[in-house]
């Protein structure tokens, strides 16, 4: 690890566990393979496919709830998948967050229109990143983790800030 | 290439059935009751398949549609028949079991009953969506989605 | 105790000869009444909407005795947005961008039906050039589409590989389709008259590569891979059987019904677009199982790549696009129109009152109906085999659902 050359072999490190914790979570974010439409070809197997390469951003699936971090809500949400949403959320241990891709996760997109359709993924879930496009680029699913990993050093600054008094 | 006539010959035996060539292709029109012997008729001259079964609002009544094709002399048929609004879809599931789903789909989203289905639940949508593919039924306005 | 979870226990789950502990001589344990002599009870396991197998959000339940399926039916619904409700609120040619949305694997396929649709409507005659880019760029998103159900296939028999594999291929031809149509997935290219805009200059050469390097290296590549594995063709073979009268009887197009025996192409049958002009063939399977439908879908690619070659070299000079009104507005009337995408006939259902929406379109996918099939063709299977079989057929909820 680059620490290694700043402070020297076999020197012991002094750090708040709030700070050892967010800097794990941050660097291995597990999102929960959950493809709902469209959206999950280009963020979720282009993306985690041989050139975007997600994994080196410890960025990789998992097929479980129980183990993922993050989930990308990629589509449409209907009144019918609503719960199931909001369910596959209740079983995400904590921290989690959430990435709405694409229009229809953030506003209902094309099929804003329909009776039938959610407008928007944040009425059921609390959304950290909204990706605009339809579909997004895989650059930007990549793009909006980064900027989830920002939101989460924001944070652990804040609490460390906070500890300080 | 299919002739009206080689059709009407086919639904001789089914009563009150218009027979018309259309920009569509041949369209068979039969009243409600007589779908089920007008489809096994012409399943048994040779349509063996029903490719498409789909629900038309007309603004007086709701028009199903039955697809039907032969893949030996590859034409394709149209079966049309009038349902009123919250009027009864007969299952012709025994005939070509492909309208099951589609089916299920047309009654849920045109408003209709099913009778004779093996499982008439809803399909696509919860309990409490109305009949979405009504003219009735208007979609949001752009008030109602932006926010 | 009246408990419901209670009641397995006083129904006597437990074998008769279970109650009274039995004498053994040391060491041995068995079930003294044999296995037989268990009572068992039907399990009802539900896959999906959330399940890394079942391609989208399809949800089955299965009914299993032991490890062997009873019953299995198939919930949908989990991506039902009304593109035929939208769609009547959209002008014609904003059509394509819904079909796009709905089998969103081969969305060139879909635009073309609705495009088709229109210009039945309006009696608009297309110019050759846009027949042949239309052909082109349908061939390249066959290829496309086909190599997600690789990919996706392979994981479902645990061949982690190969889904890499096909994503890079796809890689490299959404690259061609982004340059020819300026969109990776939504390309919204094909336009009722003829398509968009005319090739970028020096594609030629990309595609040529593209197909060399494909035919040559990437499809034996795979073949050798996957379906020379012996793992996997004793894993696909003889399971899934769809008999040619199942086929015709749940209304299955596409490669699900050629691989079942029926000769039925919308490329040859009811010709469009360029493909009359194109040589190729249609290849036919026997069995009707998974197997079979592996092979006609890897050999669909191998002839989708020649065709691509034909487009290249044959294509016509002139305009990419028909004389057509800005706001079309087609007489009114009623038609249909189907071409064979990836997955089958992707027919609309167009009827025109003579406004500048449609008054009914009607979307046929043709998952739905190979959906119905797998319903019938479960029971029996063990349920290690239920994913392969939902895999073989490639269903694709956008259109299943719409």
């Amino acid at each position: 690890m680059a620490l290694d050359r700043l402070t020297g072999e076999n020197s012991i490190l002094f750090a708040r566990s709030e700070q050892l914790f967010d800097f794990a979570r941050r660097k291995s974010l597990w999102y929960l393979a959950f493809g709902i439409a469209c959206c999950a070809i280009e963020g979720l197997m282009h993306a985690s496919g041989p050139r975007f390469d997600f994994d080196r951003m410890g960025v990789f699936f998992r097929a479980s709830p129980r183990q993922a971090d993050v989930m990308i809500v990629a589509g449409t949400v209907n009144r019918k998948m609503a719960e199931t949403v909001r369910r596959l959320y209740d079983q995400m241990p904590e921290p989690k967050w959430v990435v709405a891709m694409g229009a229809c996760a953030s506003t209902g997109g094309p099929f804003r229109e329909y009776p039938n359709v959610v407008l928007g993924v944040d009425e059921i879930v609390p959304v950290d990143v909204y990706v605009p496009g339809c579909p997004p680029r895989p650059e930007s699913v990549q793009y909006a983790f980064i900027q989830l990993q920002k939101k989460i050093a924001e944070k652990a600054k804040e609490r460390v800030d906070a500890a300080r008094g | 290439m299919l002739r009206a006539a080689d059709v009407e010959r086919l639904l001789a035996g089914v009563d009150s059935a218009e027979v018309a060539e259309e920009r569509l292709g041949v369209v068979a029109r039969v009243g409600r009751a007589a779908v089920a012997d007008a489809l096994a008729a012409l399943r048994d001259a040779g349509f063996e398949s029903l490719v498409d079964l789909l629900g038309i609002d007309t603004g007086e009544h709701v028009e199903v549609t039955y697809h039907l094709r032969s893949y030996a002399s590859g034409q394709d048929l149209f079966v049309k028949t009038a349902l009123p609004y919250d009027g009864e879809l007969e299952s012709v599931w025994q005939v070509y079991p492909s309208a099951l789903m589609p089916e299920r789909e047309t009654a849920e989203l045109f408003g209709l009953r099913l009778s004779e289905h093996p499982n008439p639940k809803r399909l696509l949508t919860t309990d409490g969506v109305p009949p979405l593919l009504r003219k009735d039924v208007p979609v949001r306005t752009p008030e109602e989605f932006t926010r | 105790m009246s408990d419901p979870r209670y009641e397995i226990y006083e129904a006597g789950l437990i074998g008769e000869g279970m109650h009274t502990p039995p004498v053994l001589p040391a060491g041995l344990r068995r079930a003294p009444g044999g296995v037989d002599g268990l009572r068992t009870e039907h399990l009802v396991v539900n896959m999906g909407p959330q399940h890394p197998s079942t391609h989208g959000v399809l949800r089955m339940i299965v009914e299993l005795d032991g490890e062997e399926v009873v019953t299995a039916e198939a919930s949908i619904g989990y991506l039902h947005r009304g593109i035929e409700k939208v769609a009547e609120h959209r002008r014609y040619d904003a059509l394509g961008t819904l079909m796009d949305r709905g089998d969103y694997v081969a969305g060139i396929m879909g635009e073309l039906a609705a495009a088709l649709a229109t210009e039945q409507l309006l009696e608009v005659e297309v110019p050759p050039k846009a027949n042949w880019l239309r052909s082109l760029t349908s061939e390249l998103n066959r290829i496309a589409s086909h190599l997600v159900w690789f990919g996706t296939f392979g994981l479902d028999t645990g061949a982690m590989g190969q889904f890499l594999y096909a994503m890079r291929d796809r890689e490299a031809l959404l690259d061609i389709l982004e340059a020819i149509s300026g969109q990776r997935m939504m390309f919204n290219y094909v336009r009722p008259g003829g398509v968009v805009r005319d090739l970028p200059p020096g594609i030629d050469a990309k595609i040529r590569e593209f197909v060399d390097t494909f035919e040559n290296v990437y499809l034996p590549e795979h073949d050798a891979l996957l379906g020379g594995n012996e793992i996997f063709q004793s894993r696909v073979k003889g399971i899934g059987v769809i008999t040619r009268e199942q086929a015709l009887a749940f209304g299955l197009t596409g490669p699900n019904l050629r691989a079942s025996g029926v000769k039925y192409d919308v490329r040859v049958d009811r010709p469009y677009a360029a493909y009359p002009e194109l040589d190729f063939e249609v290849p036919v399977g026997e069995a009707g199982d998974a197997w079979d439908r592996y092979l006609v879908r890897m050999e669909e690619m191998r002839q989708a790549a020649r065709m691509i070659r034909q487009c290249i070299d044959g294509m016509p000079e002139g305009p990419h696009m028909a004389k057509v009104p800005k706001l079309i507005k087609p007489p009114a009337g009623e038609v249909y129109a189907a071409v064979e995408s990836a997955r089958g006939e992707t027919g609309v259902h167009l009827v025109s009152d003579g406004s500048e929406h449609p008054y009914r379109f009607r979307y046929r996918g043709p998952s739905l109906f190979a959906l119905q099939a797998l319903e019938e063709i479960l029971p029996g299977h063990l349920l290690a085999d239920v994913v392969m079989i939902i895999g073989s057929t490639d269903v694709m909820m956008g259109e299943i659902d719409r």
